[in-house]
């Protein structure tokens, strides 16, 4: 499983923004490398099974003409750059190869992405419908459930707008939903039941310590008394991606993402590819492997880190044969081993990711008999009596909790949050039926609100990269809530004001503010 | 940016060992602080960071213009909205996180009710145990108070009971010792932090056939010695928590950012070999064609590593069977002292 999602970066009024780098970056390494991959693996007849989540933010993003034609930009000077770096390393030897190396890459994402006509969700849909791929949605913007306890008005939005922009992405309702940071609070099923939300996830002690006792542990979905049923995430498998002793991406001789060529080379040559003032910042052309724990870095040999992904997906396979062998016997039932993990880790920071991701496919299907790939739908399908019990108040952050998000650096947001939120929820409940300007006025303000929610600021807050701007990303839309909400409850609604934030925050055309109840 | 609420002092850091103590909690004067900024460790956080990583670290708004017509972005989120307010949020199983405000109204007519003794008065969070009953203000299992400054206008509680539920009243006692309630919060259920006692007949496990399984799902294998109570600490203090949150280690690639007080340089060299010839001749560098600009002139960089490089550039005319050859050789040698 895995979870892709980025904030809605978008500034039309801007001619070049950082932050829409995030975006830019996850596209040419992991979303494009993705559907190359689903790509090969159709061409060879593979069978595979994989859920994804992509959030009704980072669809939103994928199918959004001016970001399109920003990517195309974007993706045609790192060509440029690319095809100097060839000519400029000829005399260093390993390194004209990677250049060879990142100028390919960039020019089969161009291909692969026009060939999409530039919507990647179109390359998504295609491989659910082909049945290969199951994408489920999440919270509209991404907001953390546990701590809209008190507004759960804003929860039933983040759902019930999700569900509509999947349904006009993908041409169908979603069965699964990924819950933000897996924020899972007692009672939120409810809410997705009346979505026509099928499953959900929940970390490991999500299941673990909910009430009654789970008998299967992690290993079998438990239904809510709802009726949702809740997959449990393993701890196993996550560890053996990402810990320090087993994990596979601290691999010394896969590619080190730190060290850039935006910062490596000399400032006049790479100057055009940097900040246009001038401060440099990451291209995504890295020359480097681990190497070790010194700043001494070593060139990246390709060959040898493909073997190692190779051997890396051999030994997750046969780990997980033996934990289902082990597991089929203790429980007497067919075991599900949930392993879900961010998308945008794969091939963005872990490099080599997608293609460790593939040689587990191939694998899966050609090297043994034990374990098969499955989606939540099916397995439940198959496996449809679960045990019904209440999971515990979880989530995948920290200390598995909601400290990431409520901690002193963050915890002055929630004051306007909810009061944003309980204004939102007057102005629904005043307006039952509207039309004209005060309707776009309130579909509006509901934007403002979710875009304030995505979980994302409070942790870029918490954690110290680009904190200025999720502070501002928080104040900006709760500010033009207030404002929308004022002069709609005066009934003197500035329009130009209005078509301003219509422009600027133009997520979710299909928005009904009446979602917020 | 300007917090818009004021943090209390941090009176008392609890160590975390006293965090996950299960002890009944009594009323104490200064129960609770404001979680540390610096509580997350960031080397842990590499691997989730790296989505909004773009080199740029530094705490500098680095290329975030102001837009000209939203005039707003100018303003500040008001600091508090005049309502009588109280909330509760859960950090974890044993911490909550309040806000709080009074509207003026009300403090205007607490002040007229009671006179000097308002300005006397101290603010007090009552925190009621509720657990399992439908709390009418009188009936909770116990409680216990927590002295606050009212502007702090938030609070960390430590309620130190997994699974009970709380409900808190922000309220002043009178020098007489009476207590004035002035506004309640909502209830809030902690979680466990164990597995729960409840087991349903219907898929019941035996408990050590359950402590395996547990092992088996939190990664820790299903040979744990611990009491099945015990073994979420394990697993936290293992930190294989969450997502990429492992610790990453030496072998990870987390950024080394360069120690102050650690001198350090970094020196390359590149070749910059340019020329000129008729804009329709033919040109090539060691056997390269090279492109001309549009009048005849050409410039070439490359990284120049130590050794000799021999670089001949030969220009064939267009027109005429001629070709010019001319060919720097270059060597660069790097000594390093020490």
């Amino acid at each position: 499983m895995l979870h892709g999602h980025l904030p809605y970066v978008r500034h039309p009024e801007h001619e070049d923004f950082l932050e829409e780098d995030w975006l830019y970056e996850a596209m040419t390494e992991t979303y494009i490398p993705l559907i190359a991959m689903f790509e090969r693996l159709s061409q060879d007849r593979i069978d595979f099974r994989m859920t994804m989540s992509i959030t009704p933010t980072l669809a939103s993003m994928l199918t959004d003409d001016l970001l399109q034609q920003r990517y195309l930009r974007h993706l045609n000077r790192l060509i440029e750059l690319a095809h100097k770096e060839v000519e400029r390393t000829r005399w260093v030897q390993g390194f004209q190869e990677l250049a060879v190396m990142y100028l390919n890459i960039f020019v089969n994402a161009r291909e692969l992405f026009e060939r999409y006509h530039r919507n990647l969700v179109s390359a998504f849909k295609r491989f659910q419908d082909a049945g290969n791929l199951e994408i489920i949605t999440c919270g509209a913007t991404h907001g953390f459930f546990p701590l809209m306890g008190v507004v759960k008005a804003s929860v039933r939005a983040q759902v019930k707008v999700a569900v509509a922009n999947y349904e006009k992405n993908f041409g169908r309702k979603p069965r699964g939903i990924w819950l933000p940071e897996c924020g899972y609070n007692p009672g939120d099923d409810e809410i997705l039941k009346e979505s026509g939300i099928k499953f959900f996830f929940v970390d490991s002690h999500g299941i673990l310590h909910g009430t009654p006792r789970p008998k299967y542990g992690v290993f079998a979905p438990v239904y809510c008394k709802s009726g949702v049923a809740a997959f449990g995430r393993d701890t196993e498998s996550s560890k053996q991606v990402w810990s320090s002793v087993e994990g596979y991406p601290g691999d010394y001789y896969y590619r080190e993402f730190y060290r850039d060529i935006g910062f490596d080379l000399e400032y006049e040559y790479i100057k055009p590819y940097i900040l246009p003032d001038g401060v440099r910042i990451n291209t995504g052309i890295k020359y480097f492997r681990i190497t070790g724990a010194s700043d001494e870095k070593m060139p990246y040999e390709p060959r040898v880190a493909r073997e190692k992904a190779a051997f890396h997906a051999g030994n997750f396979m046969f780990n997980r044969e033996k934990q289902v062998e082990y597991l089929y016997d203790a429980l007497g039932r067919k075991p599900i081993i949930v392993s879900p993990y961010d998308a945008e880790l794969y091939g963005h920071w872990w490099f080599e990711g997608p293609m460790w991701l593939e040689f587990l496919i191939r694998k899966i299907t050609y090297d043994q008999k034990t374990i098969k790939l499955v989606t939540p739908s099916e397995y439940l399908a198959e496996n449809p009596r679960n045990q019904v019990l209440t999971p515990s108040m979880s989530s995948w952050g920290w200390k598995g909790y909601s400290e990431v998000w409520l901690q002193g650096s963050n915890d002055w947001v929630y004051r306007h949050m909810h009061k944003a939120s309980n204004v939102m929820t007057s102005l629904a409940k005043q307006n039952p039926d509207t039309n004209g300007l005060k309707k776009r006025a309130l579909n509006q303000a509901l934007r403002e609100l979710l875009l304030a929610q995505s979980s994302d600021w409070a942790f870029i807050i918490a954690t110290g990269t680009h904190v200025s701007y999720a502070q501002r990303r928080t104040k900006d839309h709760l500010l033009r809530f207030f404002k929308l909400s004022e002069d709609i409850s005066s009934d003197n609604i500035d329009e130009e004001f209005l078509k301003e934030l219509e422009y600027k925050d133009n997520i979710f055309p299909e928005i009904d503010y009446r979602a917020h109840q | 940016m300007k917090k818009v609420a004021k943090k209390p002092k941090a009176t008392e850091i609890k160590p975390k060992k006293k965090l996950i103590s299960k002890r009944v909690v009594r009323p104490r004067r200064k129960a609770a602080v404001v979680a540390s900024k610096h509580e997350i460790p960031l080397s842990d956080m590499k691997a989730e960071q790296a989505k909004y990583y773009t080199g740029i670290t530094g705490p500098s708004e680095p290329y975030y213009k102001r837009s000209a017509v939203a005039e707003l972005e100018h303003r500040q989120i008001p600091a508090r909205y005049d309502e009588d307010i109280i909330v509760l949020q859960i950090r974890d199983p044993w911490w909550a996180h309040s806000y709080w405000d009074v509207s003026s109204g009300t403090a205007n007519r607490l002040k007229n009710e009671l006179g000097d003794v308002f300005d006397r008065a101290r603010w007090i969070l009552r925190s009621y145990d509720v657990s399992c009953l439908n709390f009418d203000g009188s009936n909770a299992h116990r409680f216990f108070d927590t002295s606050v400054d009212f502007d702090a206008r938030n609070w960390y509680l430590n309620f130190g009971s997994p699974g009970t539920s709380w409900c808190v009243d922000l309220g002043i006692t009178l020098p007489d010792g009476n207590f004035i309630t002035v506004v309640r919060s909502n209830t809030i259920s902690l979680p466990l932090d164990g597995p729960s006692w409840v087991t349903d007949e219907e898929w019941m496990i035996p408990d050590d056939e359950f402590r395996r399984l547990y092992g088996m799902s939190v990664g820790l294998g299903p040979n744990v010695s611990s009491p099945v109570g015990k073994l979420w600490q394990e697993r936290l203090k293992k930190d294989i928590s969450s997502r990429g949150l492992a610790s990453m280690g030496v072998s990870s690639p987390v950024k080394k950012i360069k120690e102050k007080g650690n001198f350090w340089l970094v020196v390359d060299a590149e070749l910059i070999i340019y020329g000129a010839t008729e804009a329709d001749a033919r040109v090539t560098v060691q056997d390269k064609a090279v492109k001309l600009r549009k009048d005849g002139t050409f410039t070439l960089r490359f990284a120049l590593p130590d050794g000799k490089q021999v670089i001949p550039v030969v220009a064939s005319s267009a027109h005429i069977d001629e070709t010019r050859t001319i060919t720097p050789i270059v060597a660069r040698k790097t000594t390093r002292n020490p």
